[in-house]
């Protein structure tokens, strides 16, 4: 799983959602398979990688996580550059993280590409018993909204690997289907060309 | 799992998750506290209050601090504290502290209780007193400010402020920082951090071109970067005996402090083309700099590159006046417009008005400082100060009496420099036996400042960037 593997994409996505929701430990569960109850607060962005295996694809993704505190929405705009996915992340025990969700989608399609591929999650599924926001309300709220959506939890580690899976399984058909217009989407890797001349790995396509 | 009000819980060593119900241990939170979470009682804390995490003592990476020279900093670390009653108002007990919070703010606090330094024993119990007076201050300061509210990197500040002095100093303490060290970074549209982080970019052109061309090179913003280091002032970036030189230096000689660490570590990591072959892109190049390899955030090494940074709190106001003129022209007005910031201690205290009644107080800690100590010699930029006149000159460096029990004179007429050691030699039996001995005394907060005749008040930030003097031993 480290980065010098050869790949032939590398995906960036971001982890968004109000403080507290468990982006971080989705982070940290994704790419390192760690759990932690008193992680610090995120301050200023923090990232981490891991490497798939996708349809005979090797894609590395840059996962990329920050402060969900409301003013830290100031300094996003540096953060959502290049991201061709997002995990628009909620508490299901926690109503009000879910009722943001809208703002947070708006700001997502201010600052990111248009194309970039969203899912909605809601975290913290081991919480069974202090559930306050159901299931089928998010399911549809998801599915009117065109994005992808999954349950999960950091902490047992229900649905994490799917719920990104899916998502860079979607990024991936999005880049390689020819119905994308060119345009920001070919910007899917960090290691754009005229950046990376001297790139001796096998590098990430562009379309 | 029993509730307790007060006193002990039976340890419970075989959960990882945290105990809800609250547990009180005013003594210390040593032992009791830090056998929640799993923690089992053989964890040792070390000297600054980790038991585990990055940032724990590690022999490794040790370095050998001579006694005497300890000795030194706790004579001017009392010093300073002594010095911080002066303006430190009442309000906090009586008004701030019993209110109620926002509900709004108060949620987002609770969140982030438990997630500052949570290997640090103080900090390590849900609802210990580490947390509990990391929520008072926190919430004091949504009161004292409501239209600032609360932004999270308050919190490891406060934290930090916390792991040295009680409540209300560190809420004080904090509004200082908030205030007049680093005014703006905590508002709304994080608009002042934003510009440091260009100012710092600008400063790093001259400091390493290599490092800059190559940030420039790769679109690397500063924000992506530098916003944990300056709006946690590096309490969560280097080992523990670093984070508090540095913040020795900074609440000195203000936030060039900061700047200067910040190009330090971008010279160190990314200064040598040797070092930018190993980062070919924008994410390889954040990963190095998350990863600050240990030997250039060592103590010894760190404080003398940061001394030596060419940057001063001029250089730093002349790329604000600049940076600031290229925002508006690219971004419109700022939102927020803070206060001009105030580099360093003496400055600080200089903009104080001479008198006010309601700063009358009994400091909690008074330090007679004997004569025999030291002076710094003054830097360039203190020569049109007034106090000049009232300063002595630097005595040659003599043994360095133990202070606690030398508080005979009161009017000794030394002016301690007031850079003050790392915190752990400000034990509370230290401040307890200090203010022992002195009850009693009554200390009258000057009314001017540049009185010479008040000693027992740290005077001065002297110039800490000189060379000529060893204050940072």
């Amino acid at each position: 799983m480290g980065s010098d593997e050869a790949y032939n994409f590398v995906f960036k996505v971001v982890l968004i959602g109000e403080s507290g929701v468990g982006k971080s430990n989705l982070l940290s569960r994704f790419t390192k398979n760690e759990f932690n109850h008193d992680s610090r607060t995120t301050i200023g962005v923090e990232f981490s990688t891991r490497t798939v295996l996708l349809n005979n694809f090797t894609i590395k993704a840059q996962i990329w996580d920050t402060a969900g505190l409301e003013r830290y929405r100031a300094i996003t705009s540096a953060y959502y550059r290049g991201a061709v996915g997002a995990l628009l992340v909620y508490d299901i025990t926690k109503h009000l993280t879910y009722e943001s969700v809208e703002r947070w989608l708006k700001e997502l399609y201010e600052h990111a590409d248009p194309h970039i591929v969203v899912m909605l999650v809601g975290n913290k599924t081991d919480l069974e018993s202090e559930r306050s926001v159901p299931n089928e309300e998010a399911k549809d709220f998801a599915e009117k909204k065109g994005l992808f959506f999954l349950e999960t939890s950091a902490l047992d580690s229900t649905n994490v690997e799917a719920a990104f899976t899916t998502v860079l399984a979607e990024i991936h058909k999005k880049v390689s289907s020819k119905e994308v217009v060119r345009g920001p989407m070919s910007a899917v890797t960090l290691n754009s060309p005229k950046a990376e001349d001297t790139e001796k790995k096998s590098c990430c396509k562009n379309i | 799992m029993d509730k307790m009000e007060n006193g002990r819980r039976s340890v419970d060593t075989g959960s990882i998750r945290t105990l809800s119900s609250s547990h009180i241990d005013d003594e210390s939170s040593l032992g009791s506290d830090s056998e929640i979470n799993g923690f089992a009682s053989e964890r040792q804390a070390d000297k600054y209050g980790f038991i585990g995490g990055a940032q724990k003592y590690s022999e490794d990476t040790a370095q050998d601090i001579p006694p005497a020279v300890l000795r030194q900093r706790e004579v001017k670390w009392l010093d300073m504290l002594n010095h911080w009653d002066k303006w430190m108002i009442k309000r906090f007990n009586k008004e701030l502290d019993s209110q109620p919070g926002d509900p709004k703010w108060l949620d987002v606090i609770e969140k982030d209780l438990h997630r500052q330094f949570p290997f640090h024993e103080m900090f390590v119990s849900r609802g210990g007193h580490g947390q509990k007076d990391l929520s008072r201050v926190l919430k004091a300061y949504t009161l004292y400010r409501p239209e600032e509210g609360y932004c999270q990197a308050q919190a490891p500040i406060a934290a930090v402020l916390l792991m040295h002095m009680p409540a209300e100093d560190a809420f004080w303490g904090l509004v200082q920082i908030c205030e007049k060290y680093l005014p703006g970074y905590y508002s709304p549209g994080l608009e002042a951090i934003q510009l440091d982080g260009e100012i710092l970019f600008a400063l790093l052109r001259r400091v390493s071109p290599l490092a800059f061309r190559h940030l420039e090179k790769h679109k690397i913003d500063p924000i992506l970067y530098m916003t944990e280091w300056f709006m946690c002032a590096f309490s969560r970036t280097l080992p523990w005996a670093s984070v508090l030189r540095v913040w020795d230096m900074f609440l000195c000689d203000g936030v060039k402090i900061i700047f200067r660490v910040g190009l330090v570590l971008l010279k160190c990591m990314l200064g040598t083309r040797e070092k930018l072959k190993a980062c070919q892109g924008q994410y390889e190049t954040m990963e190095l700099l998350r990863a600050i390899e240990p030997r250039y955030m060592q103590e010894g090494f760190l404080v003398q590159e940061i001394l030596e940074v060419p940057v001063t709190a001029r250089d730093v106001e002349r790329e604000h006046h600049t940076q600031l003129k290229r925002w508006k022209k690219n971004r419109g007005e700022l939102n927020f417009k803070p206060p001009p910031r105030m580099h360093g201690a003496r400055i600080i205290m200089l903009a104080e008005p001479p008198r006010r009644q309601d700063l009358q107080q009994n400091p909690t800690i008074v330090l007679e400082v004997p004569q025999t100590i030291p002076q710094l010699q003054k830097g360039k930029e203190e020569k049109k100060s007034k106090k000049k006149k009232s300063m002595k000159k630097s005595q040659p460096t003599e043994e360095i009496p133990n202070p606690y029990p030398l508080l005979s004179d009161p009017q000794s007429s030394s002016t301690e420099p007031p850079a003050p050691p790392p915190g752990n030699s400000v034990t509370p039996e230290a401040a307890a036996q200090t203010e022992t001995d002195s009850a009693g005394e009554q200390k009258t907060p000057p009314t001017d400042l540049p009185s010479a005749k008040e000693s027992t008040l740290q005077r001065s930030t002297q110039s800490l960037s000189s060379t000529e003097q060893d204050t940072y031993l």
